[in-house]
């Protein structure tokens, strides 16, 4: 492929901006029409973080996405990537941009092939070596018309596509739908890679183990407000903690305490999620038979069902 | 709940088909009542007098180049009569491209999107689908015939005679709505079907032409929707048993519509597209490069179907400079905006206004292109590489300038071919300038078309094509009513002059070119601001 390779390049071709923010956003905030979709928006994500963003259906995380691509133009607030603005500035700041939709809205009448050779023209440089290997790490068919594959396999092309330019940030809105758990565990690898490399990935995502698994740092979206953010420790320090208690007969009405939400888990078992210290809990068992007490931090799917509900982490429903 | 029942199923879906179609269903139907509306109202205006109108006759009786255009006049002495042809010749044509369009729509743009899939998973069997699909149309054409015939009613023609004329018009809609139905179960996508159809009806356009220009070539008018028609003759000497021919055509090209949809895969043609292609990497370096490939068929077809018609035109030059025809016909021409035709230069004229209106839906056509991309969301994926917004529409609209100039040129250089083999002498450099002279107002619709799409662009197609035809219709009638020359002038075809018989407007030329110019700068500054807004 003599026409690919000339246009390898190195990785970056640019001069990254040393010290600013990969992404950073101010009272980012934005109306269509009555429905505020994204209510003063505050984030902060340094260079080299993999950052995951969560959030219900319609919490705002898409739109988070499309101000910070310039696509949509904010209704207040602003959007920097790599200190450009992002709606004023948008082609400066995709020189180091590399997006995947979790739609992937290609060409239908161009092959696996012809995308990733028009997308990398576009993007001015990207990574053919690597693109090749991604391409068989994926076991993509690059001949086939995209209008001939299948959903899973349009988001392989937008993904190596993505991938392929090195670019600095990632920008991510559920890259794996479609994907196959073989070929997401390719796609936690290459996510790896790119945070060794030191690339920036933005990780928006609705696969609670895929972010815990992948995220150094992660915010949580609801309404169009960023909820929680922070580490998944510090998240989990915060949170209610789980504890199960099993009593040798049916169990028992526990008085009502501050911080405390009860849950039956089956006939002799209470499930309660704890906010604050376990004192009050030990003291209520009391006087009761309790065959087993197991305690535990939450998961994240709990810390992210207690924001989905706004009531305290109740376990799986 | 209720078990779905597969009735009440099919019936949510008809109606669905229905409405998805609205507005265009509406722009049509709204053009078809006004335009019915005005015609006999024009002609009683324009020739009050039996006197005046026995001049008409006799200037336009054996005219070529008009025939070429409204089909055979039978009866122009009377209201109805002229009705039938002018009303009748015009809105076969629209009504053709109508039925074709409701057709894919119907049949083939669910489909492509996916939604199709979603349907006939559940109760609504395919066979079932392709029903409620043709029940939406027959809908939709049921609705333009009422309008057509509620126009010609308020018109002042008799309630029977109006419901006969709009039901010939109707017969081409629902024959070329088969013609849609089939093109959409042969090509491999909706864009595919549209091009397949298109083709298709350019050559039946083709044999009514031939039909009635032609000396001996009369029998090609029973092989073309068109031309049947034109058989039903309205208000002249009514042959309502020639409806079985459309009748039947409809029928046989929906039963086997039918029976292929009910045989191919959904989403795909019985002319598959190939899954399979060795990488081509040419016009790939650029967004306006990747139109232009995109585009190419399309294109191709634009330049195919325009060099055979401008070809034919030339051809025919011949006939209509024969001397014999009434110095009447000038004046009576000039009424119908139309300028002289006595002449072989007066005649290019005369059809290349037809020209100017072909570039003008061309460049309509590239605005819808631009929106669909956006639409479907590509734009999405292009814009979040850095490209910049308004060079990308800039990109575009000066390729769709590029082609539309190509076009008016390469129908210039046509016709002079035809011209020549038809044994008349015109000089190539006249016949090429009748091709430029289209493109100032071409290129103001463009850039009007530009900004509709830059500040409205879920309704930019619609509105830049319903311009467009409103616009040539009113130049069509406008001076026929006697309208204020300033609400004539409305109408950028009111300021082409018809070249050669005419010199070129330079000063309209630049204020259309200007305003063009200033529309598109404009539209890249209002695209520039605006959300990328997907389907």
């Amino acid at each position: 492929m003599p026409a690919l390779d000339a246009i390898a390049g190195p990785a970056a071709a640019h001069v990254p901006i040393g010290g600013k923010a990969a992404i950073r956003t101010s009272s980012l905030t934005k109306r269509y029409g009555r429905t505020v979709a994204l209510d003063g928006l505050d984030l902060s994500v340094p260079r080299g973080e993999v950052y995951g963003y969560l959030g219900p259906n319609g919490s705002g995380k898409t739109t988070t996405i499309r101000l910070l691509l310039g696509l949509h133009r904010p209704s207040a607030g602003r959007a920097e990537v790599f200190g450009h603005d992002a709606w004023h500035d948008p082609v400066e700041a995709h020189r180091s941009v590399a997006h995947v939709s979790g739609e992937p809205l290609l060409w239908p009448a161009l092959t696996g092939r012809e995308t990733f050779e028009y997308l990398a023209r576009l993007h001015g440089g990207v990574d053919c070596a690597y693109r090749e290997t991604l391409i068989e790490r994926f076991r993509l068919d690059p001949d086939k018309k995209v209008r001939a594959l299948s959903k899973g396999s349009r988001q392989k092309v937008a993904l190596i596509a993505a991938l392929a330019t090195r670019a600095d940030l990632l920008l991510l809105d559920e890259p794996t739908s479609g994907l196959d758990p073989l070929m997401e565990a390719v796609f936690r690898d290459c996510i790896g890679e790119a945070r060794q490399r030191g690339q920036t990935v933005f990780l928006s995502s609705h696969i609670l183990s895929e972010v815990e698994a992948l995220c150094d740092r992660v915010g949580i979206l609801r309404e169009g407000r960023l909820v929680d953010e922070g580490t998944l420790r510090a998240m989990r320090r915060v949170a209610a903690q789980v504890v199960e208690v099993t009593f040798a007969h049916a169990a028992p009405q526990l008085p009502a305490l501050d911080g405390v939400h009860v849950t039956t888990a089956g006939a002799k078992a209470l499930r309660l999620a704890v906010s604050g210290p376990l004192g009050p809990v030990i003291d209520a068992l009391a006087g009761h038979e309790v065959t087993a007490l197991t305690s535990r931090e939450p998961s994240l799917e709990e810390i992210f069902l207690h924001h989905y509900d706004g009531t305290a982490a109740d376990g799986r429903r | 709940m209720a078990a779905a029942s597969p009735a009440l199923a099919r019936r949510a879906l008809t109606r669905r088909l229905f409405l998805d179609a609205r507005v265009r269903t509406l722009s049509f139907a709204a053009l078809f009542g006004l335009f019915a509306y005005l015609q006999p109202v024009a002609y009683r205006r324009g020739y009050p007098t039996p006197a005046s109108r026995a001049a008409f006759e006799h200037a336009f009786g054996d005219n070529t180049a008009v025939r070429l255009f409204y089909g055979e006049p039978r009866d122009l002495l009377t209201v109805g009569g002229y009705t039938a042809w002018r009303v009748g010749g015009t809105l076969a044509i629209v009504g053709a491209v109508f039925g074709l369009l409701a057709a894919v729509r119907a049949l083939r743009a669910e489909e492509d999107s996916g939604r199709m899939e979603l349907v006939l998973a559940g109760v609504v069997s395919r066979r079932a689908a392709f029903r409620s699909a043709t029940g939406a149309i027959a809908a939709a054409t049921a609705l333009v015939w009422l309008a057509e015939t509620l126009g010609l009613i308020v018109g002042g023609l008799p309630v029977g005679g109006a419901a006969y004329l709009a039901l010939a018009t109707a017969s081409v809609m629902a024959t070329c709505a088969g013609v849609g139905a089939l093109a959409a179960q042969v090509a491999p996508s909706r864009r595919g079907a549209l091009e397949l159809g298109g083709g298709m009806i350019a050559l039946l356009f083709l044999a009514r032409v031939v039909a009635d220009t032609a000396r001996g070539a009369g029998w090609l008018d029973w092989l073309t929707p068109l031309g049947w028609a034109e058989e039903l003759r309205p208000f002249t000497s009514p042959r309502p048993l020639v409806l079985v021919l459309p009748s039947l055509a409809t029928g046989l090209l929906l039963v086997l519509a039918a029976r292929i949809c009910s045989r191919r895969d959904v989403g795909t043609g019985l002319v598959d597209a190939r899954g399979d292609a060795r990488a081509r990497l040419r016009l790939l370096s650029s967004p306006t490069a990747h139109a232009l490939r995109e585009e190419r068929t399309s294109l191709a077809a634009w330049g195919l179907g325009i060099t055979a018609w401008s070809f034919i035109v030339g051809v025919l030059a011949k006939t209509s400079s024969s001397a014999g025809i009434s110095k009447q016909l000038d004046r009576e021409l000039g009424k119908l905006g139309s300028g002289s035709i006595t002449t072989s230069t007066g005649y290019v004229g005369f059809t290349f206004i037809f020209l100017v209106l072909t570039v003008s839906l061309f460049a309509a056509a590239q605005i819808s292109a631009a929106r669909r991309e956006e639409a479907d969301g590509q734009l999405e994926t292009l814009l979040s590489q850095p490209v910049c917004r308004r060079r990308w529409l800039a990109g575009r609209l000066a390729l769709a300038a590029g082609a539309a100039a190509a076009l008016a040129l390469l129908a210039g250089l046509t016709t002079w071919i035809g011209v020549h083999a038809g044994g008349v002498t015109l000089s190539p450099g006249t016949l090429i300038g009748s091709g430029g002279n289209c493109l100032p107002a071409a290129l103001l619709f463009l850039g009007i078309g530009s900004l509709a799409y830059a500040a409205v662009p879920r309704a930019s197609g619609w509105l830049t094509y319903g311009l467009i035809l409103g616009a040539f219709l009113w130049n069509l009638v406008a001076a026929l009513l006697g309208a204020p020359a300033w609400l004539v002038g409305l109408s950028p075809f009111a300021h082409v002059a018809p070249v050669p018989a005419e010199p070129f407007r330079a000063g309209a030329a630049v204020v259309m070119l200007a305003v063009a110019a200033c529309s598109a700068a404009f539209a890249t500054q209002i695209f520039s601001r605006r959300d990328i807004s997907a389907a």
